[in-house]
This record gives structure tokens, C-alpha cells and sequence, in this order.
């Protein structure tokens, strides 16, 4: 169980903005949840590039080996059939399935490695039970703060504050909530 | 400034006169609308489901008269052992071309009027590929040994031949369904999340809460989402360029005259996204009329695709004069006999004169603007084109084979009442998955349309 602030805001200008501002406060735990994409919040936020692009890379080059082996094996070494004394190593008529086959698995890393690196498929997430967080899939842009709370406790009632009152500055609706709280429907 | 004069304000100036979204209104409204198709169906869904339904019983009964008696039903015999299965093959999955291509090509190219129509083009390609993959199956007489085509290790220790053309069929056309499905999905699945969020049903809530697979739109998501889906168009749009390519090899790699020719893979191509944005424009005119959604899917858009629609008609018409040309200045006696007697004057030529006014004159009104921007006109050239392309495809198969080298072999093909059953029936399936997929599936891209908002409104708002 967490305490964590969310900040709602009704604009994509506003989130970013937010968001830019939260990590300026030396906030790290900070999270954005939007109706669309939004490439500004990757740099408010410190996303770092995903590697997706590499892992395709990897299942393309697999892809492409396992096509060339699997049909030299079958046709040029395992099972050779002489047809009007064509080589065996037809390496020109393996190309389109080679391509084919490299096709199919970079996508398929790639679809994979979206869904996976996203902790996907999980029909139940935490953040499902925070109140209104419903309508960040319509027209609400989310920053959560996971760590709006975790300030020593001397320092937490000012931080908190300062917190609040920038947030409250760019328009936000401050919202307090607990994750990982069972909430009534 | 008045007169633009770099490209990037020509663009923004052009999409000032000729909008690709009409007044949209919040994010919620925008939201709300494009659910309503799905959450409140029309009243003409249900008898339109039924209609094709009862199509597709029809379609499985041709196949199941098909598969027990014995492929002998069809009209296809040696000399033309293809005929109708695979005209109709080729057609399908031709069909399926411009689905990707609206997608993917256009993903990369950054055409913002892609956005409103790619997901129904998507899912028009899916459900063509699925007609397409009918049909060799069922010529191959005993459909229930297909994975024979597939190499597995075997008591019979044979493996299948790569060196054939109909080994890369199956590769490409296996690959190019995945491939497609996985960019139709991933790009659906925010949508089907704002179903789950939107919807008023609990049993409704839950259903798409399964489909949507737990997304929640974090930015780290939406960034891999990102990344992963132009990746998919990156990879798919070389995918479309090669699976008609592939397909057109199990023509071109043959010695028969009127199949042997290099130009067949773009040919092919060209002529596949022809007839994939006639099916496009056949399907979307009438949808766009009956959900009401003239103001997403705007005058630009059939204005472009008819345009689309000019292009490849002109290059499919190209390729006809060229594979004429050659036959003449081949000098090769058979060669000239398929191109400059059988075809345009054999026992076919009405076929041969079908695809001539279909596929070379009808585009040729799309020339005019006001044509490319009226619906009804639009929607009246496609089913042409569709027409044409695909007695382009008979003509291909059935005149080469009908008269090739020995006129002791030659022979005529008339089809059966089961290879009309079968077509028919195929169009009949395509329309019945369709009409599912607009009864469940949010079909204009929800979240993509509201990024585009948001685009058009930043620019907008940076210009003034």
C-alpha cells in the first residue's frame, strides 16, 4: 500500500507541463497516464528510448538464419532431389521465404516486446482502483507521484505544500489516493 | 504571409481548405461518438448480419459439396487446371494489399488522412486474406493434408520443395495474415481499453477488459506502443511489396506464354493496391454514409483515394501495353499468338475487353475532382475496377492455359455452378466478418484520431 498524489489535468500542454515541473522538484517515482500518445512526456519525464527496435533487429536476424538453415537442411542436405540438374544450394530461390520468415519474427518481437516490457497482458493493475482513473482513456491526462509521501517526515508537510500549490499553479486537480487498496465500487 | 512558400505551410495551408477532420469537439465528444457505433448498432445491422450469414452457410455448403465429392465439381480440368480457385486467390488477396499499404506505406509517409480509415482497411485485409486462404486449400483436392506444405519432421522423410514458387506462397501468405493481425491488434488495443472505461455494461466492461489485455496508458507504454507500431508499418510496408510479388512468381516462373514475364511482380503489385482501394471505397462510401461520420471521413479522403485509385490504374495500363509490346518484339510465335490473337480476339476476348473498360477507361473519369469527391461516383468506378481486376485475373490464367505450344492440348474452361457458389459465397463471408468487426470493434481509430486533434490544433495554434 501506497499514498501517492495525482495530479488530473484536462490538456496534453497542461500534463506536459506537469510533468516537466514535478521532476524539476526532484520527484522520481513519476508516472503519466494519457488518452494518446504524447512524445513531449518522454522528455519531461526521463523516458528512456525503448530497446524494442534492437530486440526486433534480433528476431529479424533469427529469423533469417533459421529460413536459410532450414531449407539448405532440407532440400541441399537431408533430402536432395536432382530437378533438370538445378544445384542443390539454390540460394536465389530461398530468398523470398528467407524474407518472409524474417518478417515474421522481427514483427513478432516486436509485438511481443511492446506487450512484455508494458508488465502486458495483466487485466488487473493497481492503478485500475484509483478513483476516475476511467476517464484517463477518454479525455483526463494523469501525473502520479509515488513519491509525494516518501519525504522525511521534518520535511514532508512543507514539500507537500509546495508540491500541491505548484501543481494547483498549472491547473491540475490534486487528487490523494492509496494503491493497492481494495476501494468500494 | 499569403502566398505559401515552403512546403510545410503549402501543407498547412492545404489542410486548412481541405480539412482531414471536420470541427471535431472535446476529446470526450469525440470519444463518445466514435463508440456510439458500437455501443448503439443501427437498426439495418441485425437483418444485414443475417442476410450474410445465411451467405456464409452457403459458402460452407459449396465447400463441404466440394471437399466430399471431390474437386472434379469444379469446371477445372487439364488442360486448365487452374482456373476460378485461383483467379479468385489472386483477387482476394490483391484486395488485401491496400489495407497494409493505407497503414503501413502511409504510416511512414506521414499522411495525416490515413488515420481516419486504417483500421476499417486493416481489418478489410484480414478478412480478404482469410477468402484468399480458401482457396488453395480446397484445390489442393484433399485440403486435410495442407500441413504437408509446412516442413515438419516425417515418417515419409520427404520435405517440402523450396525451389517452387507455391512453397514462398504459403511462407508469404501465412506471414503476411500474422503480420497483418498483429498490426491490427497492437493498434487496437487502446481502443478496446476506452471500450472497457466507456462502456455502460458490466458484461460489456468485462469482455473488452479481456481484449484490451490490461493496457493503462502509461507514457512508458505509450512510447513502446509507439516505437513497436511504426516498427510493424516499417516492416510490413517491404511485406506488401513481397507477398503479390511472391504471388505473381507462381506465374512468372512458369515457361507458359502469358505468364513468363519479368514485369509480373510490380505489375502485380500495382494491380493489387488498384483493387484493394476500390474495396476500400466499396466498403467505406456506404459506412461513412450510414454511421454518419462525413465530418471524419472527409471529402480529402475520397478525394485521395481516388487519386490512389488513377495511379494504379494507370500503372496496371502501363503494364498491359508493355506485356504486349514485348509479345510483339519478342518475335516468340506463342508468346504473340496468347497476347495479339487469343486474348484481345479468342474465345475469351469478352474477358479481354471487360478488363480493358473496367481497369483502363473507368479510371480515367477520376481525372475529374468533382467525380473523385462524390461518393456515389467514387463508389460506382471501384465496383468496376473491382469487376475488372478480377477478370484480370481469369483472363491471365484461363487464355494461357485454354492455347499454349501443342494445339493438340488445347482446351476450353467454362465454370460450374459450385465455382460460382464459391465466389459468390466468398463475398458473402467477407461481408458477414466485416459487419461483425463494425458491430464490435470501434473502427475508426479512436486514440489516433484524438492525437491528430491534438496535431492539427498545435499547429494551428504555433501558425496562428
Amino acid at each position: 500500500m501506497a499514498d501517492v498524489l495525482i495530479a488530473e489535468l484536462e490538456s496534453p500542454e497542461g500534463a506536459v507541463a506537469t510533468a516537466r515541473r514535478v521532476r524539476e522538484l526532484g520527484y522520481q517515482r513519476v508516472e503519466a497516464y494519457t488518452p494518446f500518445p504524447i512524445a513531449d512526456l518522454d522528455v519531461a519525464l526521463d523516458i528512456p528510448r525503448s530497446k524494442i527496435p534492437w530486440l526486433a533487429l534480433v528476431g529479424g536476424l533469427t529469423g533469417c538464419g533459421l529460413a536459410l538453415l532450414i531449407q539448405w537442411w532440407t532440400n541441399a542436405w537431408d533430402y536432395p532431389l536432382n530437378v533438370g540438374g538445378r544445384p542443390l544450394g539454390s540460394y536465389p530461390a530461398w530468398v523470398p521465404i528467407i524474407f518472409e520468415t524474417t518478417v515474421l519474427l522481427s514483427s513478432f518481437t516486436a509485438f511481443a516486446a511492446c506487450l512484455l516490457a508494458s508488465r502486458l497482458p495483466r487485466l488487473v493493475h493497481p492503478v485500475f482502483d484509483l478513483p476516475g482513473f476511467e476517464r484517463t482513456s477518454i479525455d483526463r491526462f494523469w501525473i502520479v507521484i509515488g513519491d509525494a509521501f516518501a519525504a522525511d517526515e521534518d520535511v514532508r508537510a512543507e514539500e507537500l505544500a509546495t508540491l500541491r500549490r505548484e501543481l494547483s499553479r498549472l491547473g491540475a486537480n490534486v487528487i490523494q489516493a492509496r494503491l493497492g487498496e481494495e476501494v468500494e465500487r | 504571409m499569403s502566398a505559401a512558400t515552403s512546403t510545410v505551410e503549402r501543407e498547412r495551408d492545404e489542410l486548412r481548405a481541405d480539412p482531414v477532420l471536420i470541427r471535431p469537439g472535446t476529446y470526450a465528444e469525440v470519444t463518445d461518438e466514435l463508440l456510439r457505433a458500437v455501443l448503439r448498432p443501427p437498426r439495418w445491422m441485425r437483418p444485414a448480419l443475417i442476410v450474410t450469414f445465411l451467405g456464409t452457410l452457403y459458402l460452407f455448403a459449396a465447400i463441404a459439396y466440394t471437399v466430399t465429392t471431390g474437386i472434379g465439381v469444379w469446371g477445372n480440368n487439364i488442360p486448365i487446371a487452374w482456373a476460378f480457385g485461383i483467379t479468385n486467390f489472386v483477387w482476394w488477396i490483391g484486395i488485401g494489399h491496400a489495407g497494409t499499404f493505407i497503414s503501413a506505406f502511409l504510416l511512414l509517409l506521414e499522411q495525416k488522412w490515413r488515420t481516419s480509415i486504417n483500421r476499417f482497411a486493416e481489418a478489410m485485409t484480414l478478412f480478404a486474406v482469410i477468402q484468399a486462404g480458401l482457396f488453395p486449400l480446397l484445390h489442393l483436392g484433399r485440403p486435410w493434408f495442407f500441413y504437408w506444405l509446412i516442413p515438419y519432421p516425417n515418417t515419409m522423410a520427404v520435405w517440402p520443395q523450396f525451389r517452387s514458387a507455391l512453397a514462398w506462397d504459403v511462407a508469404a501468405v501465412f506471414t503476411y495474415f500474422t503480420v497483418s493481425l498483429l498490426f491490427w491488434y497492437l493498434g487496437l488495443v487502446p481502443d478496446l481499453a476506452a471500450m472497457r472505461d466507456r462502456a455502460p455494461e458490466r458484461w460489456r466492461r468485462r469482455l473488452y477488459a479481456i481484449f484490451a489485455l490490461g493496457w493503462h496508458g502509461s507514457a512508458r507504454a505509450w512510447q513502446r506502443w509507439r516505437i513497436a507500431y511504426g516498427l510493424l508499418g516499417g516492416i510490413a510496408t517491404p511485406l506488401v511489396v513481397s507477398v503479390h510479388s511472391i504471388v505473381s512468381s507462381d506465374f512468372a516462373i512458369s515457361q507458359l506464354p502469358g505468364w513468363h514475364s519479368l514485369v509480373f511482380p510490380p505489375y502485380f503489385v500495382a494491380g493489387a493496391i488498384y483493387s484493394g482501394f476500390a474495396m476500400v471505397v466499396t466498403l467505406m462510401v456506404p459506412a461513412r454514409r450510414l454511421y454518419r461520420l462525413e465530418h471524419v471521413i472527409t471529402p480529402r479522403h475520397l478525394d485521395a483515394m481516388g487519386k490512389m485509385m488513377l495511379v494504379t490504374g494507370w500503372i496496371v495500363t502501363y503494364s498491359y501495353a508493355i506485356e504486349i509490346w514485348t509479345a510483339w518484339f519478342s518475335g516468340e510465335p506463342y508468346e504473340m499468338y496468347t497476347y495479339l490473337k487469343m486474348r484481345p480476339a479468342g474465345p475469351y476476348a469478352f474477358v479481354f475487353w471487360t478488363v480493358i473498360v473496367c481497369n483502363c477507361i473507368t479510371p480515367q473519369f477520376l481525372w475529374s475532382r468533382r467525380i473523385r469527391r462524390s461518393p456515389v461516383a467514387l463508389w460506382i468506378a471501384a465496383l468496376f475496377i473491382q469487376i475488372g481486376m478480377w477478370a484480370e485475373r481469369l483472363m491471365l490464367i484461363v487464355t494461357s492455359l485454354a492455347q499454349d505450344f501443342l494445339p493438340s492440348s488445347w482446351g476450353l474452361y467454362w465454370p460450374t455452378f459450385v465455382d460460382w457458389s464459391l465466389l459468390i459465397g466468398t463475398i458473402f463471408f467477407f461481408l458477414f466478418l466485416f459487419l461483425l468487426f463494425l458491430r464490435f470493434v470501434p473502427f475508426i481509430p479512436i486514440a489516433e484520431i484524438k492525437e491528430l486533434k491534438h496535431d492539427l490544433e498545435e499547429e494551428e495554434h504555433a501558425h496562428g
